[in-house]
Parts: structure tokens; sequence; C-alpha cells
């Protein structure tokens, strides 16, 4: 099987406008003559979320939100919930040991375990605590991932919505509702003045609560909720099968890097180069608001919905060089991000990507955070994991995303 | 320049010109051809909170300080 695919346009994205060259698309979202045009699908688990709203509204629900990923945050949850979390996951593997002394496991499976806590901690999510309760809410937020991303399920899409939205149902009554509960509890105790702001969790929820705006409805935190949920695991679990698969052919190939498996400046480049060419999000879409022409002349109408496809976008020579759509942990991306747009462009550029890139060190030579990637490939090839030679992984069937279903492992170091 | 120790940086490589630094902090930071610029590099140490809210607004995280 090739690592580096090239994937028809799925059907909801075929019939508009498609720009695939790095300047275009780098315009398009750059510019306030558009606002978003993806998850019309979706709306019944994002509508008015974070990410469909636009302009104004962006600003001001952003500004909200902002603080959940400000450096101490970031630094909190790389500390004290993933690095922990990673090692207590890895852990428990060798207590499935098999008769001809290996161990095996599922990357995809793994990765939403390691994630499950740090997505419940952001967003507010109580009772993430048993493995059995961890199991349950990981379930449910691959569930949800589901519903967010119906517009490219190859399933029946008004059957996918119907189901997701009752697994919503049960997600809420067995999580949610009880830690809205807390939290509305633990505000009303604030505003009476019996306890301190401090004492308030630091999480969406008790944003949300604590600063409510009367134009929302009643269930626009449940969909703000399932957008931090999905997004806080979506980019690592599509992304680590990526960055496995590169740096094991990279290996092959260049011997000498084998030493680098835990340079962790090494692992981030060998990250953002796997993120560049495997979107988590291969295309966004875009209406514009009003007549509009491109820098090339390309002219758009206003209400026209158009299509930014990002891998073309991302293995753009013009852009990133005549081997754009090579695997290179060296390139030097020049004045580009390395990533590209893997985490979306203009204001509404993912607002968790530094949970996933790491935080780069402040001028004040603090020493910031390196980011879920590299943490679990740093984890994951100290232990020794290398693919699982009599069972390969395979591409998912369900979704039209460049993404890995099953990435079978085996640890040589557990 | 203030006898302030702070040093505001914008990345260009990660800037994308959205302008939520200049709403926030008009009088450090400007946009102009569709990039941020900062105007006042060293502003005042009482600052600090206001740059932290900037850096960590902005949607593609591009300030340092």
């Amino acid at each position: 099987m090739s690592s580096i695919r090239d994937l028809e346009p799925a059907p909801h994205i075929q019939g508009i406008k498609h720009f695939v060259t790095y300047v275009e698309v780098d315009e398009i979202l750059r510019s306030r003559d558009f606002r978003q045009g993806s998850h019309q699908e979706s709306q019944p688990f994002f509508g008015d979320s974070l990410l469909t709203i636009d302009h104004d509204r962006h600003f001001q629900r952003r500004r909200l939100e902002a603080p959940l990923f400000n450096k101490l945050a970031l630094e909190y949850y790389e500390r004290e919930e993933l690095v922990p979390l990673i090692g207590q996951t890895l852990a428990e593997l060798k207590e499935s040991r098999g008769e001809d002394g290996l161990i095996r496991a599922d990357l995809c499976s793994l990765l939403r375990t390691m994630l499950a806590r740090i997505s419940a901690v952001t967003t507010g999510i109580d009772g993430v605590d048993t493995s059995e309760h961890t199991d349950a809410f990981r379930e449910y937020v691959e569930q949800l991932g589901v519903g967010a991303t119906v517009e490219w399920s190859t399933e029946d899409h008004d059957e996918v919505i119907a189901r997701i939205l009752a697994v919503r149902k049960d997600f809420e009554r067995d999580f949610y509702d009880a830690s809205v509960a807390r939290r509305r509890a633990l505000i009303a105790q604030y505003e009476a003045g019996e306890i301190e702001r401090d004492d308030l969790p630091r999480d969406l929820l008790t944003l949300l609560y604590l600063h409510w705006d009367d134009e929302w409805d009643e269930e626009l935190p449940i969909r703000e909720a399932a957008l931090y949920l999905v997004a806080a695991t979506q980019t690592t679990t599509h992304a680590v099968p990526h960055i496995m698969m590169h740096l094991t052919e990279w290996f092959e190939e260049h011997p000498e890097d084998r030493a680098k498996a835990q340079d962790r400046d090494f692992l981030k480049s060998a990250a953002h180069e796997a993120v560049r060419l495997h979107l988590p999000s291969p295309a966004l879409l875009r209406i514009a608001v009003r007549d509009v022409e491109l820098s090339n002349g390309v002219k758009i109408a206003k209400d026209e919905r158009v299509a930014c496809l990002f891998t073309p976008a991302n293995r753009d020579p013009d852009a990133f060089g005549d081997d754009a759509r090579m695997y290179n942990p060296y390139r030097d991306s020049g004045s580009l991000k390395p990533w590209g747009f893997a985490f979306g462009g203009g204001e509404h550029s993912c607002i968790g990507r530094t949970l996933v890139t790491g935080l780069s060190a402040r001028t004040d030579n603090d020493e910031g955070t390196d980011g879920t990637l590299v943490n679990i490939m740093a984890a994951l090839l100290a232990a020794g994991a290398q693919l699982d030679p009599d069972d390969p992984p395979s591409y998912t069937e369900m979704s039209y995303h460049d993404a890995y279903g099953r990435f079978p492992l085996v640890f040589t170091n557990l | 320049m203030s006898d302030s120790s702070l040093y505001v940086k914008i990345d260009d490589k990660i800037c994308q010109g959205t302008g939520y630094c200049v709403r926030l902090a008009p009088h450090v930071f400007d946009v102009q051809g569709g990039l941020g610029m900062v105007i006042d590099r060293h502003p005042r140490g009482e600052q600090e909170a206001l740059l932290e809210e900037v850096a960590t607004l902005c949607p593609t995280r591009a300030i340092t300080y």
C-alpha cells in the first residue's frame, strides 16, 4: 500500500469551484470576504459553535475560550494529563503480552485512550477516571466524531445524523448532564460569594455557563462541547499513524537517523511533515459574502460556495518545492508554516493547534511545550513500537478522509 | 522605548493577518499588507497581562513576548 495517496473529492464538494494552489487557498482563508461554508450537514452537532461562526461573533467567542489554551493551561495539560496517560496506557499493555512474548495493539485505539482524559479535562467532562469509564467515554467521543464529519461519511448521511444524535443523548445521560450540573452549582456558589474564582474548574463548560449569553440556545454548550471533545482527539488520532508509517519508511531508507528516535526537534519536524501531507480536514468550504475577485483574476459571486482543497495545496510544488509530494522530515518550508493548512487558516485557524504541535518557546527562554504528536511518538518509539509484520495497517472505508482505520503495532521494548 | 523588559515579536511565517491583536492592543500592533506588525516592540511591563491575552487569542499563535 502507498503511504501517500490522492483521493477523489468527496461527493459534497463536487460541482462547486475548487481551489488547489497554496496561494489561492491562503488568500481565501485570510479574506474577510468569505464566511464559513463547511459543516452544513453537521449543523445539529456543530451549529453556532466556534467552528461555524464568523467575524465579530467568532472574535468574541474565541476571546472567551482562548484562555483554555494559554501557556499555563498547555503546560498543565501536557505535564499533568497527557504524559502520565501515555505512560499509563503503555504500561497497561504489558498485561496483554501474547504467548509468543510480544505485545500487540492497534495504534488507532491506543491513541483514543491516551487522548480521552485530556479532551475531558479541556471540555469539562467529569467521571473519565476508571478504565471502564474511559472506554465508555472514548467510544462516545469516537461516535461524536462520526457525526462531526458526516459530510465525509460513505454511509447514508441522514442515518448517520439520526444515529449519532441518539448516541449524544446517551452521552448526556452518562457523562455530560452531571458535569454541567456540578459546574452550574459551583458557579452559583461563586456568584453568591461563597467561593473564589480560582476555585472554579478551568474548562470550556465552566466558561460558557459563567459567561452565559442570552442569545445562545440551551443546546449550544453541548454542541460546543462536542466540538472540543472531537477536535481535541481527531487531529492527533489521524496524524500519529501517518507519522509512524513515514518514520518507519524513513528509518529503513536512512538507518543513520534511527538514533534520532528520541530527538524531539527531529520528531517535531517529522510530525509536521506528515501532517502537511495527510490533512485531518482535507478541504474546507467558504461562502463569499460579496462579489470577490481573487489576485489571480478568478471571480467568485456573492453567496457562491467554494472548496479549498488542502491536500493539493499542501503538496503544491510552488509552495513546498519540487519534491512537495514526498516525505522529508528535514524539509525547509521557508516562509510557510511547516504544516501548511493542516490547522486551517485565517480567523478559523484551529484554537487547539498548540495542544497538538506544542507552544514555541517564548522569547524569555521559557521552555514551551512539545505537543501531543511529539510526546506520543517519543513514547511509542521508546517502547519499541513497530508495524506488525503479520498484520499490515489498512485505511478506513467509512470515510473519504485520508485516514487509517486499523494500525496494528508490535512493541519490542515494553 | 520604555524601561520595559518585554520584547514583542510576530512570527511572519505563522501570522495570517487576522488583526485580532490590533483589536485588543492597537497601541502595540497594526496590520499592513495583510500581515501583523509590531509598532511598539517594548511596551511597558505592566502590559504583560494584556500581551498574554493577545498572544493566546491570536488564531495562529504568531505572537511572542
